[in-house]
């Protein structure tokens, strides 16, 4: 059983600390601190689960901006914090990295082919995230008004 | 009802808001709802990233405006959180203006900030534990590790040095991480150079304002949103600019 600890449970112990790494830099205190770190941990279990792709890049975003939404609402904070927090393991920092390295190097088409590959992961976090977010609004509005009215 | 000071209370009110690093339609719809509490009929409120224009007509008849410019400012969840929380309490309880200002004026000082040295490790513990995401070692995250302390010591102490152009800072701070890195690599602490500069970039990557700008696109304040996007380009590149300048500076040694 010691794969589920090195390929799943180690990395999103990894994920959880590194977002409550960020946390210090973004001034948040108490609760908020695990809360996102849970995401962080999430999100990396979601990507690591549906296969390191773009759409899992997605999928990932998606469960996190479900998450978050949810937190918020517990706790009566806004929504921002966690969100940006949570995403940060999944930004594409390596793409980012490895496009410039071949832009220096001269190598025009791998340079390319990076390029808009991070920019795809890039938009599939955030596209994935507002979207969660928006259908979690609609169905709890929704689920709030019919609640009140019986 | 004094409308003058109502306003200038609001304008503040959406200045921290948008300070503390919240989204455009949080800053605009907080400063609509204080305004209506008070029984204004429409205000209009307008906000982009670097500015606030709000407009009421009193009930006399008569219009008031007032222009807010925000300076650069970065990311503080706590104001965010507090500020948040007061306007929620304000357009409940719409208490005197005196109270209002008196609350506003409470929390102008945060009351819980990190000491420098605390954000320091934050930024040194956040690549350290990034390294094993990219699939390197123990020694890897070391030298990330150490890596990021650099970094985060050129961002909060390095300001009077940098100067406060954000382009340039985050050049200057990518050279010093990609520079510190390669130099530990080359040591033999760490085992991979790309693993470890990755990890080490990923404090200054502008995965919050990317993620921002496209959240603005979606919500309909496109202006902010293009204004955003056109920012996390710009550190995009220059986090590349930088790292690039980094690896020559080790060619060269």
């Amino acid at each position: 059983m010691s794969w589920i600890f090195w390929d799943y449970l180690l990395p999103c112990l990894c994920a959880f600390l590194a977002c409550v790494g960020f946390t210090l830099a973004y001034n948040i205190h108490g609760a908020g601190k695990l809360i996102c770190g849970v995401g962080g941990a999430l999100g990396w279990l979601v990507y690591l689960l549906a296969g390191e792709t773009v759409l899992a890049a997605f999928l990932a975003a998606a469960v996190i901006g479900t998450y978050s939404e949810l937190m918020a609402r517990v706790r009566r904070c806004p929504v921002t914090g966690y969100l940006l927090v949570a995403l940060l393991p999944l930004v594409p920092g390596g793409g980012i990295y490895y496009a410039m390295s071949y832009c220096v190097a001269g190598d025009i088409q791998r340079f390319l082919h990076t390029l808009l590959h991070t920019f795809g992961v890039a938009a599939a976090l955030a596209v994935g995230a507002m979207l969660a977010s928006s259908l979690f609004r609609t169905v709890y509005a929704h689920w709030y008004l019919h609640g009140r009215k019986g | 009802m004094d409308y003058d000071r109502l306003l200038n209370i609001a304008a503040e009110l959406g200045c921290r808001l948008m300070f503390s690093g919240a989204e455009i339609y949080r800053v605009e719809e907080s400063m609509i709802r204080l305004l209506r509490a008070y029984h204004l009929e429409s205000p209009e409120v307008f906000a982009i990233p670097s500015c606030i224009i709000v407009s009421v007509t009193t009930p006399a008849g008569h219009p008031i405006t007032k222009m807010r410019r925000i300076p650069s400012h970065g990311t503080d969840i706590e104001q965010l959180e507090r500020h948040n929380g007061l306007c929620r309490s304000l357009c409940a309880e719409t208490p005197p203006l005196e109270e209002v200002q008196a609350r506003l004026d409470a929390l102008e000082k945060p009351a819980h900030q990190f000491f420098s040295w605390q954000v320091l490790l934050g930024y040194g513990v956040a690549p350290a534990f990034f390294t094993p995401l990219f699939g390197g070692g123990v020694r890897d995250a070391l030298c990330a590790l150490i890596g990021g302390l650099g970094v985060g010591a050129c961002l909060l102490y390095g300001r009077r040095l940098i100067g406060a152009n954000t382009f340039f800072r985050t050049a200057v701070c990518s050279a010093v991480g990609s520079l510190i890195s390669l130099l530990l690599v080359r040591l033999g602490l760490g085992r991979s150079v790309d693993i470890v500069t990755i990890s080490v970039l990923m404090v200054l990557v502008p995965g919050v304002a990317l993620t921002n700008a496209m959240r603005e696109i979606m919500a309909g304040d496109t202006i902010s949103g293009l204004s955003r996007t056109a920012d996390a380009i710009l550190v995009a590149a220059a986090i590349a600019l930088g790292s690039a300048v980094g690896f020559s500076i080790s060619r060269i040694l």
